[in-house]
C-alpha cells in the first residue's frame, strides 16, 4: 500500500491528490485497480491524464523479469568467494563465503564464534587488502585481540596499522540501532566506508541473536516482524553491494536434548550456509583446548553433517615461518 | 529499499494506528505535518510528534550518507578502538596469576561472570574488587567508585573494612613519591567505604528496575567504574514458571548491561551459581540458568576446588587463552597462593595453610 503523493509521477498535483483522495483514493493499488473512466468522471478530470499516470505508476511499481542468461552472466561477473583464513572452514564452505549471501555461524557459549568472525575479518583486511563492517552486539571485539592475529600475518607495524583502518566497527546493542544501522548502510554508510581502503566485501554480525532472541515469544507480538525485517535489509545489503554476510547465532536444545541453532525455524531459511561449531569434547570438565569442530548443517552446494575440526589458534599462528604446514603444537603468543 | 514503518522505535499501539491508516513506509511521514499526521492516522498530538521526530532521525541518518552510521551508533575503524582500548584500565584483583590471566584484571567496558560453588569465594572476589576499583591511579589503580547490587544478603559490611584496611596496608607501603603520599591520603578506609553504593533487591523485579534506572545513576556520578551484582542467579532461580520468560528477560538483562559498561565505560562483574546438568547418565556441574545465558558475559571465571586447592578457570574470554590458576582467601582478602607481601605477623599463618595444603595433596 504506498500512499498517492504529489510529485510521484508528472500530472499528479496537490489538487489532483485532493480530488482523488475525495473520491475516496488514497494509495497507488486503489488508483490502479480503479476504473478510469468513471474516476475521470467523478474528479472532473481528463481522462488522457489519469491514463498516462497509471501508466506511469504501473511501471514505476512493477518487478521486471530478468532472463536466467543473464542472471547467470552476472552473478558470474559480481560474485567472488572468500577464504575465510583457515583451510579446514574453507572445505566446508566450498571454498569459502560467497558474496551476495549470507552464512551462519552458530554454537554454545565458548565454541569460537567470534574468534571465527575475528579471524576472517583480520584476513580480508590483510590479505586480500579489502574492507570489512564488524557489528558488534556483545562486547567481545577487542581491537586487541584484531592486532594479536594481524602480529602472526605480518611484523610490519605499518601493514598492520593499515589493515586495521580497514575494519569499521559498529558497537550496538538493541535491534533499532541494528535496523538504523543496516538501513544506513544500504543508502550510503557502504559507499562510505569504502572511501580510502578497499571496497567494503564482508559485513559481519555477531550475533545477530543476541538482539533478537529477548523479543521472541511470550506475549510479545514484534520480535518475529523485526527478525525478518533484519533478515530483508541484510539479504538486500549482501546482493546490491556484493559483500558477504556472516552472522552469529547461538544454540538452544531440542526436545530430545539435542544442540540447535537459536532463533527458531523462521530464522533458519533466512541463511544459505549454516555451521554449528562445538567445543571438541576431552576428558576434563574446564579443559582448554582450542580444537573445535565444525558441522555444515545447512547447504546448498555440499551434502550436509560433514564435519571438520580445526584449531582456533590457526589465526594466531605465525605464518611466515611455516610453508604452508599446519602446525597445531607450536606455542605462541596468544 | 524503502524502510517500513513496523521497523521503527515506536510503541506498538503508535505503528498499529499508522499502519491502519495506509502508512506503509517511514518515507511517506516524512513530508507530513503534525496536525495533519494525527488528523489522518487519529494519534494525540503528543504521539504524532514523537513518530515525526523519530521518522526524522532515522531517515536522516540514511540520507546523509550513512554519516558514521544511523542514529546515535557511529562507527570507529579498528585503529581508533586500538588507541581507545589502550586508555582503558582493568581492576586488579590483588591475585597476579589471576590478572596475569585475564591480561590485567577486570577489563573496564566488558561484562564478566564469576562462577562457583558454595563456599569457593565468589562474594570475597566481588568485595575484593568493590575495594580494589578505588585504588588510586598513580599506584596503577582506577581511581572509581563502585555500585554493588546485592541481592543474596551476602554482603558483611565486616568482611569489607578487613579487606579495606589491608588495602590501604598494602598501598602505604608501596609510597614513593609525594604524588602517591597525597594519594594515600584520600584513600582510607572511611573513604573506600564512602565510594560504594549499596543496593539491595529481594527479587528478579527489583534488580531488572534497577538495572534500567542505572544508566541514569551513571549519567548523575561519573566516576562509578564497576558494577557488582551478587548475585545474577538467586532471584532467577525462584519460582520461576516459565523458564522461557526467564531466559528473555536474562537476555534483556545481558543486553542492557553490555550497553552500559561500553557506554558509560565501566567494568560489570556478576556472579552465578551452579547447577547439575545430567548428560547420558553422568552428571556434571555447570554454571546454572541456562546454556544462553553463557553467550551474555564476555569473560567466565569459574572458581572451583581441586582436592582443597581452590582454582580459578578463564573458559570463556574472547582475547586470552584459558588458563587455570590457583588462589586463596585470606582475611585480607582474595590473594595469590604464597603470596611474600604478608607483614611478617600473618606469616606463620600463611605458611600453615599451604604445609596443610601440600600435605593433602601429597595423601590424595
Amino acid at each position: 500500500m504506498v500512499v498517492l503523493r504529489e510529485g510521484m509521477c508528472p500530472g499528479l498535483d496537490e489538487d489532483l491528490v485532493r480530488d482523488l483522495r475525495a473520491a475516496d483514493i488514497k494509495t497507488v493499488e486503489d488508483l490502479v485497480s480503479s476504473d478510469i473512466e468513471e474516476l475521470a468522471q467523478r474528479c472532473s478530470v481528463s481522462y488522457k491524464a489519469l491514463f498516462a499516470i497509471r501508466r506511469v505508476l504501473l511501471a514505476q511499481n512493477t518487478a521486471f523479469p530478468v532472463s536466467g542468461a543473464d542472471l547467470y552472466e552476472e552473478l558470474l561477473s559480481s560474485t567472488a568467494i572468500l577464504s575465510t583464513g583457515n583451510p579446514s572452514l574453507d572445505k566446508l564452505l566450498d571454498p569459502g563465503l560467497y558474496t551476495g549471501e549470507i552464512t551462519e555461524l552458530s554454537g554454545g557459549p565458548g565454541s569460537g564464534k567470534s574468534q571465527v568472525c575475528f579471524g576472517v575479518a583480520v584476513h580480508i583486511s590483510y590479505q586480500l587488502k579489502q574492507s570489512v563492517i564488524f557489528i558488534d552486539t556483545t562486547g567481545g571485539l577487542t581491537a586487541s585481540r584484531l592486532l594479536q592475529m594481524l602480529q602472526a600475518e605480518t611484523s610490519n607495524a605499518e601493514e598492520q596499522m593499515e589493515a586495521l583502518q580497514r575494519i569499521h566497527i559498529f558497537r550496538l546493542f538493541n535491534i533499532f540501532s541494528l535496523l538504523d544501522c543496516l538501513y544506513s548502510l544500504r543508502s550510503g554508510g557502504l559507499q562510505q566506508a569504502s572511501v580510502g581502503g578497499g571496497s567494503v566485501k564482508a559485513v559481519i554480525v555477531d550475533s545477530v541473536s543476541a538482539v533478537i532472541a529477548p523479543l521472541l515469544g511470550g506475549k510479545q507480538n514484534e520480535g518475529m516482524s523485526l527478525m525478518i525485517q533484519v533478515a530483508g535489509v541484510l539479504k538486500t545489503v549482501a546482493k546490491d553491494f556484493n559483500v558477504a554476510a556472516l552472522v552469529t547465532n547461538h544454540v538452544t536444545r531440542s526436545g530430545s536434548g539435542e544442540v540447535q541453532p537459536g532463533l527458531g525455524v523462521s530464522w533458519s531459511h533466512i541463511p544459505r550456509t549454516r555451521i554449528l561449531l562445538e567445543r571438541v569434547e576431552r576428558a576434563a570438565p574446564v579443559s582448554h583446548s582450542s580444537m573445535r569442530s565444525a558441522t555444515l548443517i545447512k547447504s546448498s552446494r555440499q551434502p550436509c553433517h560433514i564435519k571438520e575440526e580445526f584449531d582456533l589458534q590457526w589465526w594466531s599462528c605465525s605464518k611466515e615461518a611455516s610453508s604452508g604446514k599446519r602446525k597445531l603444537d607450536e606455542t605462541d603468543s596468544g | 529499499m524503502q524502510r517500513s514503518v513496523s521497523s521503527s522505535s515506536l510503541s506498538p499501539s503508535v505503528k498499529m494506528k499508522l499502519v491502519n491508516a495506509g502508512f506503509q513506509f517511514t518515507a511517506d511521514l516524512l513530508h507530513l505535518k503534525p496536525l495533519q499526521l494525527s488528523k489522518e492516522a487519529s494519534l494525540t498530538q503528543q504521539e504524532a510528534l514523537e513518530v515525526l521526530q523519530a521518522v526524522r532521525r532515522e531517515g536522516g541518518g540514511g540520507d546523509e550518507a550513512g554519516g558514521g552510521g544511523g542514529g546515535e551508533s557511529s562507527s570507529l575503524t579498528a585503529l581508533e578502538l586500538l588507541q581507545k582500548e589502550e586508555e582503558m584500565k582493568s581492576i586488579v584483583t590483588f591475585s597476579s596469576q589471576l590478572d596475569a590471566a585475564l591480561g590485567g584484571g577486570f577489563p573496564v567496558g566488558k561484562t564478566t561472570e564469576i562462577c562457583g560453588a558454595p563456599g569457593v569465594g565468589k562474594t570475597q572476589l566481588c568485595l575484593q574488587l568493590a575495594v580494589d576499583v578505588q585504588v588510586p591511579q598513580c599506584f596503577g589503580g582506577v581511581g572509581g567508585q563502585v555500585v554493588y547490587i546485592d541481592t543474596e544478603g551476602s554482603f558483611l559490611l565486616q568482611r569489607v573494612v578487613d579487606i579495606a584496611a589491608a588495602a590501604v596496608r598494602h598501598c602505604s607501603l608501596l609510597v614513593e613519591d609525594d604524588e602517591q603520599r597525597v594519594a594515600m591520603e584520600t584513600f582510607t578506609v572511611e573513604t573506600i567505604l564512602s565510594n560504594m553504593f549499596l543496593v539491595r533487591c529481594h527479587d528478579y523485579v527489583e534488580l531488572l528496575a534497577e538495572v534500567h534506572l542505572l544508566p541514569d545513576f551513571l549519567s548523575e556520578h561519573p566516576r562509578v567504574r564497576l558494577l557488582v551484582i551478587d548475585s545474577v542467579a538467586f532471584p532467577f532461580r525462584q519460582h520461576f514458571d516459565d523458564l522461557s520468560q526467564r531466559t528473555r528477560l536474562l537476555n534483556g538483562l545481558a543486553q542492557q548491561l553490555i550497553s552500559m559498561a561500553t557506554g558509560h565505560g565501566i567494568a560489570v562483574a556478576m556472579t552465578n551459581q551452579m547447577t547439575t546438568r545430567l548428560s547420558g547418565g553422568q552428571s556434571q556441574l555447570v554454571p546454572a540458568l541456562g546454556e544462553s545465558w553463557g553467550h551474555a558475559p564476555t569473560i567466565r571465571l569459574l572458581l572451583h576446588w581441586a582436592g582443597s586447592r581452590r582454582m580459578a578457570a578463564v573458559f570463556k574470554s574472547p582475547d586470552h587463552k584459558g588458563a587455570t590458576v590457583q588462589y586463596q582467601i585470606t582475611s585480607e582478602g582474595f590473594r595469590d597462593v604464597g603470596q611474600s607481601e604478608q607483614p611478617p605477623s600473618k606469616r606463620p599463618r600463611t605458611q600453615t595453610v599451604a604445609s596443610v595444603a601440600s600435605q593433602r595433596d601429597t595423601s590424595c
